[in-house]
């Protein structure tokens, strides 16, 4: 099981080097990927403006490496031809580079040319390791969807659930989190969170144990939950935290890193193959560990639920 | 100006003891955050609710609670009218829960609140004292308003303002919280803040200032696009004030301390004294630590009627 970043990283390695590919790279991009190429976990491959892109290459240690540039100048065929390649076998991760993240989401629904499945839905899994080493926490979906259904976060859950058991979390403890740990009427999170709850009772997520409605004191604290009266084996010990909404959930992990001063590292689920975006809070050095990342979701057949 | 928690605490011993209506004391952690905060000089209690149980749980944490006034009822909803009647008459200037759900409590502020005429609606104010800040922060509403619309979260401003004032910030800063981001189109928190920055800077909600940042991102990192490492995070410019989106968002994000290096305290503040209202999760020194922020803000508000 993985506990840190340093786990995943070491655990990327053992996979073999993937073929990254990113449309439009930036400078940090180049940068990034001259690392990942020294720590063997990729080989990129450029989509975009050719001489612009050897003279920032040429720059960089990744000059010394191996690496591929495909020529086409303007951002959204750029685009779309990364997809092509990943389509076509060439490419086993899309990274964002200079492209939009909106016009990149954009792309991957598109029905024929997308990388998304029928009746998949995309979300964004954020990684943290606890500061003192001893587990990973996952928490979804803190980028992608804004307000969903029970029916997608069921799909939430799932893609979430995939990325735990690649990480080695073999029977995830998920806490469903709202404002209150009773189930209220008046406040809808409690509700998609009990049902949520009821559907991993009826093994419908398989060897999952979820919790909710949790408020996050129960979610986070044992003591707390059994001052409260809730018993369950998920307080205290959560893999996964899955929020109601993007709110709570952009802001939260942001308030983890600035505030907690956690490491973060992200990844999108449910799609064909890995997707790596650009979220403003993630420091640079865990940049590597979201290629690492996608390299371990490649691995075990892209990050679908 | 109040920059910690500790000066809250230490202030309290100056400025008590008060009296304070304390509302069905029936739980030990409760009952000893009562002893403690009577032994501190913060306090002097008036104990409302089942006498026999009210005794039975202050002998079990060794305090005599004989000298005391108390006022026999029964039934969460009457003790709770009760214990707010008391403070919006003036017979005491701070309220306390013991253990009554929080909803019997806001109901009996609000109709208190209708009764005098004051315009004040009921929401909740979480302090964080961050190590290390120069200012506490504070995330409202944490408690009451499920899914407040921009009417709403106008009022939840003028409440901390209010408070903030109390305080000695003469003009405190605010963030309209929202999960604002480069996809996904623009969220109902976004255009609330678009809306209150705009009522902020015409004066609806008296001295203080909105500013621009929406997220946790805008406000460490400014116009930086992206972060360096850990050593980049800044924590001077956070707000006074962080207006959460919804209930859901602000009590997960006012209780992230379970998780991090933060000291949270809450109260209610209304237009007649500061309603003190632990958790039910809450330790006796954080009620402690909270019964004294309503002693010293009470304190500040009677100099004000003065």
């Amino acid at each position: 099981m993985a506990h840190s970043f340093k786990d995943i990283l070491e655990r990327a390695r053992l996979g073999g080097t993937k073929r990254l590919v990113i449309p439009c790279p930036e400078e940090k991009d180049v940068l990034l990927l001259s690392e990942a190429s020294a720590a063997r976990l990729t080989s990129p491959c450029f989509v975009g403006d050719k001489d612009a892109i050897k003279n920032i290459v040429d720059e960089s240690p990744l000059a010394e490496k191996e690496y591929e540039i495909v020529k086409e100048n303007d951002p959204q065929l750029a685009l779309s031809r990364a997809l092509e390649i990943l389509h076509g076998h060439d490419g086993d991760i899309l990274m964002q580079g200079g492209i939009p993240a909106q016009m990149v989401l954009h792309a991957l629904h598109d029905k024929s040319r997308g990388m998304l499945p029928k009746g998949s839905i995309m979300s964004f899994v954020s990684v943290f390791p606890l500061l003192k080493g001893e587990k990973l926490i996952l928490v979804t979906d803190t980028y992608i969807n804004s307000h969903p259904s029970v029916a997608e976060k069921q799909q939430i859950l799932t893609n979430c659930l995939k990325l735990a058991r690649i990480l080695g979390i073999e029977a995830p403890k998920v806490a469903v989190l709202a404002a209150i740990e009773q189930v209220n009427p008046g406040i809808p999170s409690t509700l998609s969170a009990a049902i949520l709850s009821k559907m991993s009772e009826r093994r419908q997520f398989g060897d999952a144990i979820v919790e909710g409605p949790l408020d996050i004191d129960c979610a986070l604290s044992r003591t707390a939950a059994e001052r409260k009266g809730v018993k369950s084996i998920v307080t205290g010990d959560a893999d996964i935290y899955l929020v109601p909404e993007i709110d709570t959930g952009y802001l939260m992990a942001e308030a983890l890193v600035f505030f907690g001063r956690m490491q973060m590292a992200g990844v999108v689920m449910g799609t064909i193959k890995p997707v790596i975006l650009n979220l403003p809070f993630v420091s640079k050095g865990d940049r590597l560990v979201q290629i690492a990342l996608a390299c371990l979701l490649s691995k075990d057949g892209g990050s679908r639920g | 100006m109040i920059k910690t928690l500790e000066e809250f605490s230490m202030l309290a011993q100056e400025r008590g003891p008060k009296k304070l209506a304390v509302l069905a004391p029936e739980d030990e952690e409760f009952m000893r955050a009562v002893k403690d905060s009577w032994d501190l000089g913060y306090i002097e209690p008036v104990l409302v609710g089942d006498t026999k149980k009210m005794e039975e749980v202050a002998e079990k944490v060794a305090f005599s609670i004989d000298k005391f006034q108390k006022i026999p009822q029964t039934g969460q909803q009457a003790i709770s009218n009760l214990g707010i009647n008391m403070l919006f008459s003036g017979e005491l200037p701070i309220a306390s829960k013991g253990q009554i759900p929080t909803s019997y409590i806001y109901r009996s502020i609000i109709r208190e609140e209708a009764k005098v005429g004051s315009g004040m609606t009921v929401s909740v104010i979480s302090f964080w004292d961050i190590p290390g800040m120069d200012h506490l922060v504070a995330f409202t509403d944490t408690g009451v308003n499920i899914k407040p619309g921009v009417k709403a979260k106008a009022e939840v401003i003028k409440n901390a303002v209010f408070v903030y004032h109390l305080m000695g910030y003469s003009r405190p800063k605010i963030a309209v919280l929202s999960g604002q981001r480069e996809v996904g189109g623009t969220l109902d928190s976004y255009k609330d803040h678009e809306i209150l920055i705009k009522s902020a800077d015409a004066g609806d909600f008296g001295e203080c200032e909105i500013v621009p940042a929406t997220s946790f991102t805008d406000i460490f990192l400014g116009e930086k696009n992206c972060r360096e490492g850990i050593a980049d995070i800044q924590g001077d410019e956070v707000p006074h004030i962080l207006v959460v989106p919804c209930l859901d968002t602000g009590n997960i994000l006012c209780k992230l301390d379970f998780f991090l290096d933060v000291t949270r305290s809450s109260l209610v503040a209304t237009s007649k004294g500061p309603v003190c209202i632990p958790a039910r999760s809450d330790f006796s020194d954080n009620i402690v630590q909270q019964l004294a922020m309503c002693v010293v803000l009470a304190d500040e508000m009677g100099k004000r009627e003065q």
